[in-house]
C-alpha cells in the first residue's frame, strides 16, 4: 500500500510539472502582457513610460523567456509561495482564499442537492423499471441532462428576475449580496440574503449532474438486480424495498464512491460559466478574469490548484475503490 | 463491466443467415423510435444549413438580369460568389428595387423569408413592407417569425444561417478529435511498452487540465479568432476520451487470433492496425465521438456566449444568447436559440445512445 502510494505520488508530481509547464507556456504566449492590457484600458495620461515598463517587467519576471520564468515560479511554489497577482496587487494565495468560500458555498450546496435528489430518484426508477412512469422520469432526466446550463440560467433569470419582478417570487439577477446588506446586518439576515442569491446558481449547477447521477444509479441498479444474490434475497422472503436498498443499492455504492472522488476538483474549482452569468465572486470567475487580464500568477495559481485537486481526486477515488471493494487491490 | 454475462459460445448458434455487423446494428438502431427521430432532426438541420440562403435572405435565389441567369444567393456561402455585375451596377446589396429599376425585363425567385442575417431590412426594401423594429420592440410577429435583435436584425434569418456553424462545429472538431484520439490510442494500445506509458501520460495530462481552462487559454492564444480556429481548438482538446477507448480496444484485440493470423501472413503493424483491428474497434469508438459532437456544440455555444466566439459577421446560436444577456426583457433572443441548441444537443445524445445500444453486445443481452 505504502509503495503504491509513493509510486502514485511520484507519477502525480511528474504529471503536475507537465500540466503547469504547458499552461505556463500557453499563458505567456497569449497576445498582450498584463502591463499592456492594463494600459489599453486606462486613459492616455496614465500611460507608463518605457523605463517603468522595463522596471515592472523585471519585477514580475516578464523579461525572462517563459521556461526560465517557469522554473522560478515552480521553485517558489515548492517554497509555498504562489506569487503576487499583477493586476490586483495582492498575493495569489489571498485571492484564492477570498474566492474559495463563495465557490464552496455554491458547489457544496449543489453537490448536496444532487445527492439528496438523485439517489431517491435513481432508486425509484429502478423500482419501477419498465413501467410508464419510469420511462417518463427517465426521459425527463435525459432531457435535463442535454439542456445547456447557460440556456437554463438565462431562462431562469428571465422568469424569476424579469417576469416575476415585484412579486414574492422575485429572485436576484446576479451577485452574492443585496444592496442593503452591510457588516452590521445580523448573521441570520445576511445568510438568508445570500441563500436567496444562491438559489438560481445552485439549481443551474446541480441539475445536469443530478440527471446524470440518477441515470448512473439506475443503470448500475439494472446491472445489480440481475445478479444471483438478488434472486436469493427475494427467495428468502425479503421485501421489495429491502431487496432494493439493502441488497441492491449497497452494491452500486462502489462506482458512486469513485464519482465522489472525481467530483473533488469541481467542488473547489467552481464553474466558470455559472459564476460568470450570475457574477458570483468565486474561483471560476477569478480564473476567467485573470485570463482576460493576462494575470499570469493568478492563472498559474489556479491551474496549480485545479490540477492538484484533480490528481488528488483520482488518487482518492482509486484508494477508496480498493477500500470499499475487498476484491480490488491497489497493487 | 459484467463478467458473468453469458458469453457468445454458450448461446445457441444463429439460425438465420448471418447479417453483417453494421446492417444488424442499423436494424437495431431503427427500432428505437427516439433515436430515429433524433437522426431525422439532424438530417433536417443538414437540409436547413444547405438551403439556408433559399430559406432566409435578401438576395434572389435565381434571377435573370440583362439577359443572363444569376444565382446571387450563393454569396451567403462565400462573398466572392456574388456576381460582379451587381457590384458594377451599384446594387449595394439591395436587390428588389434595383432589379426592377435597372432592368424592367428581369425576374427573380426570392427566398422564402425576405430577411437578412447580417443587417436590418430597411423601410420599403421589399415593396410595401416597413423596416424591421429594433431594440425591445422586435417581438416575434408574422414578419419577423422569431423577432429581431437590438439592431433590428431578424433572429429567424440569423438562426437559419447559424445552423451551418452548429453542424460544422460538431463534424469538424470531432473529425479532428477522432483522428487524433484513434491514432494515439491505437498506437498506445497496439505497441504497448514505453509507447503506451508515454501516450497514457499524455492523455492523463490533457485530461487533467480543465477543458474550459485549456480552451480559453488557446482561444486567447490565437491572434485572429475565426470559427475554424474555434473548431480546431475544440478538436485539439476533446480527443482524450476517444483515445482512452481506442487504446483499450486495441489492447484487447492485439492478442486475438485474427491479429496473430494476419501477423503470420506477413502483414506489417500499420496494416494490422488499420485494416484488421480498426474495423473491429470502430463501433465502441464511434459512440464517444457522437457524444463528443453534442459537447462540441455545447462548448462552441458557451464560448460564443461568454464572448470568446468568432467575431461578427459570423453568426452562431451562442452569440445570439450573448446578445440576450444584456437585454433580458427580449425573451425571444433566449428562447429560440436556446431551444435550438438544446434540441441539437439532445438529438446527438439520443443518436449516440442509440448507437451504443445497437452496437454493444452486452447491452443487447441486457435488454432481453
Amino acid at each position: 500500500m505504502v509503495s503504491y502510494l509513493i509510486r502514485r505520488l511520484a507519477l502525480a508530481v511528474v504529471t503536475l510539472l507537465m500540466i503547469t509547464g504547458i499552461v505556463y507556456g500557453l499563458a505567456r504566449s497569449m497576445p498582450g502582457t498584463p502591463l499592456t492590457i492594463e494600459m489599453g484600458e486606462s486613459d492616455p495620461s496614465r500611460k507608463l513610460n518605457p523605463a517603468d515598463i522595463e522596471r515592472m517587467k523585471k519585477a514580475y519576471g516578464l523579461d525572462k523567456p517563459w521556461y526560465a520564468a517557469y522554473f522560478v515560479w515552480a521553485g517558489n511554489v515548492v517554497r509555498g509561495d504562489l506569487g503576487r497577482s499583477i493586476s490586483r496587487k495582492q498575493p495569489v494565495a489571498t485571492l484564492i482564499g477570498e474566492r474559495i468560500g463563495p465557490t464552496l458555498a455554491l458547489s457544496g450546496s449543489a453537490l448536496l442537492l444532487t445527492w439528496l435528489v438523485s439517489i431517491p430518484l435513481g432508486l425509484y426508477a429502478s423500482a419501477r423499471s419498465g413501467e410508464v412512469d419510469e420511462r417518463v422520469v427517465s426521459f425527463g432526466l435525459y432531457v435535463l441532462y442535454s439542456f445547456p446550463t447557460f440556456v437554463a440560467a438565462l431562462f431562469l433569470q428571465i422568469i424569476f428576475a424579469v417576469w416575476l419582478r415585484d412579486t414574492a417570487w422575485e429572485l436576484p439577477l446576479f451577485g452574492m449580496r443585496g444592496d442593503g446588506i452591510t457588516d452590521e446586518t445580523s448573521w441570520f439576515a445576511s445568510t438568508a440574503d445570500m441563500a436567496r442569491h444562491a438559489i438560481l446558481p445552485v439549481i443551474c449547477q446541480s441539475y445536469v449532474s443530478l440527471a446524470w447521477y440518477s441515470r448512473f444509479i439506475h443503470a448500475n441498479m439494472q446491472e445489480v438486480v440481475r445478479q444471483d444474490y438478488i434472486r436469493t434475497a427475494k427467495a428468502k422472503g425479503a421485501g421489495p424495498w429491502r431487496v432494493l436498498v439493502h441488497h441492491g443499492f449497497r452494491n452500486t455504492l462502489i462506482p458512486l464512491v469513485t464519482l465522489l472522488g472525481l467530483s473533488l476538483p469541481a467542488l473547489l474549482g467552481g464553474s466558470v460559466i455559472i459564476e460568470q452569468i450570475f457574477t458570483w465572486p468565486g474561483m471560476g470567475r477569478l480564473f476567467f478574469e485573470s485570463i482576460r487580464e493576462r494575470d499570469y500568477p493568478t492563472i498559474m495559481g489556479l491551474t496549480f490548484m485545479f490540477s492538484v485537486l484533480t490528481l488528488a481526486g483520482q488518487l482518492v477515488a482509486d484508494v477508496l475503490y480498493a477500500w470499499v471493494d475487498p476484491r480490488v487491490s491497489v497493487e | 463491466m459484467t463478467s458473468d454475462e453469458p458469453s457468445n459460445e454458450s448461446r445457441p448458434p444463429c439460425q438465420q443467415a448471418a447479417r453483417g455487423f453494421w446492417s444488424e446494428a442499423w436494424r437495431r438502431f431503427r427500432s428505437r423510435k427516439l433515436s430515429m427521430a433524433a437522426l431525422g432532426f439532424v438530417l433536417f438541420l443538414v437540409l436547413v444549413a444547405t438551403f439556408a440562403p433559399a430559406i432566409a435572405g435578401t438576395k434572389p435565389v435565381i434571377c435573370r438580369y440583362k439577359g443572363t441567369i444569376y444565382v446571387p444567393c450563393l454569396a451567403y456561402f462565400d462573398r466572392t460568389l456574388e456576381p460582379v455585375i451587381f457590384a458594377k451596377d451599384k446594387f449595394r446589396g439591395t436587390y428588389p428595387a434595383n432589379l426592377a429599376e435597372k432592368d424592367p425585363e428581369s425576374w427573380a425567385i426570392w427566398p422564402l423569408v425576405f430577411q437578412d442575417p447580417y443587417r436590418s431590412v430597411r423601410d420599403n426594401e421589399w415593396p410595401g413592407e416597413p423596416a424591421n423594429p429594433a431594440r425591445d420592440q422586435g417581438a416575434p410577429s408574422s414578419r419577423n417569425l422569431f423577432g429581431t435583435d437590438q439592431y433590428g436584425v431578424d433572429v429567424f434569418a440569423k438562426m437559419v444561417h447559424g445552423t451551418t456553424v452548429a453542424l460544422l462545429v460538431g463534424f469538424v472538431s470531432m473529425g479532428l478529435a477522432g483522428t487524433i484520439g484513434i491514432t494515439i490510442g491505437a498506437t498506445a494500445g497496439y505497441c504497448g511498452g514505453w509507447v503506451d506509458m508515454l501516450a497514457s501520460r499524455l492523455i492523463e495530462v490533457v485530461m487533467c487540465i480543465p477543458t474550459l481552462v485549456l480552451i480559453l487559454a488557446l482561444v486567447a492564444f490565437v491572434d485572429k479568432p475565426s470559427i475554424w480556429k474555434t473548431m480546431a481548438i475544440i478538436g485539439l482538446t476533446g480527443w482524450t476520451g476517444i483515445a482512452r477507448l481506442a487504446r483499450a480496444e486495441f489492447l484487447r484485440l492485439r492478442s486475438s487470433e485474427f491479429v496473430m493470423a494476419a501477423r503470420a501472413a506477413g502483414a506489417g503493424p500499420l496494416r494490422i492496425m488499420a485494416r484488421h483491428i480498426l474495423p473491429n474497434a470502430l463501433a465502441p469508438v464511434l459512440v464517444p465521438i457522437t457524444f463528443g459532437i453534442a459537447s462540441a456544440i455545447l462548448i462552441e455555444s458557451s464560448l460564443s456566449f461568454l464572448g470568446f466566439g468568432p467575431p461578427p459577421p459570423s453568426v452562431s446560436w451562442g452569440s445570439l444568447l450573448n446578445d440576450a444577456r444584456s437585454n433580458l426583457q427580449m425573451w425571444w433572443l433566449v428562447v429560440f436559440p436556446g431551444v435550438a441548441i438544446f434540441l441539437t444537443v439532445l438529438s446527438y445524445n439520443l443518436v449516440g445512445e442509440g448507437l451504443q445500444e445497437a452496437t454493444d453486445p452486452r447491452l443487447r443481452e441486457a435488454r432481453k
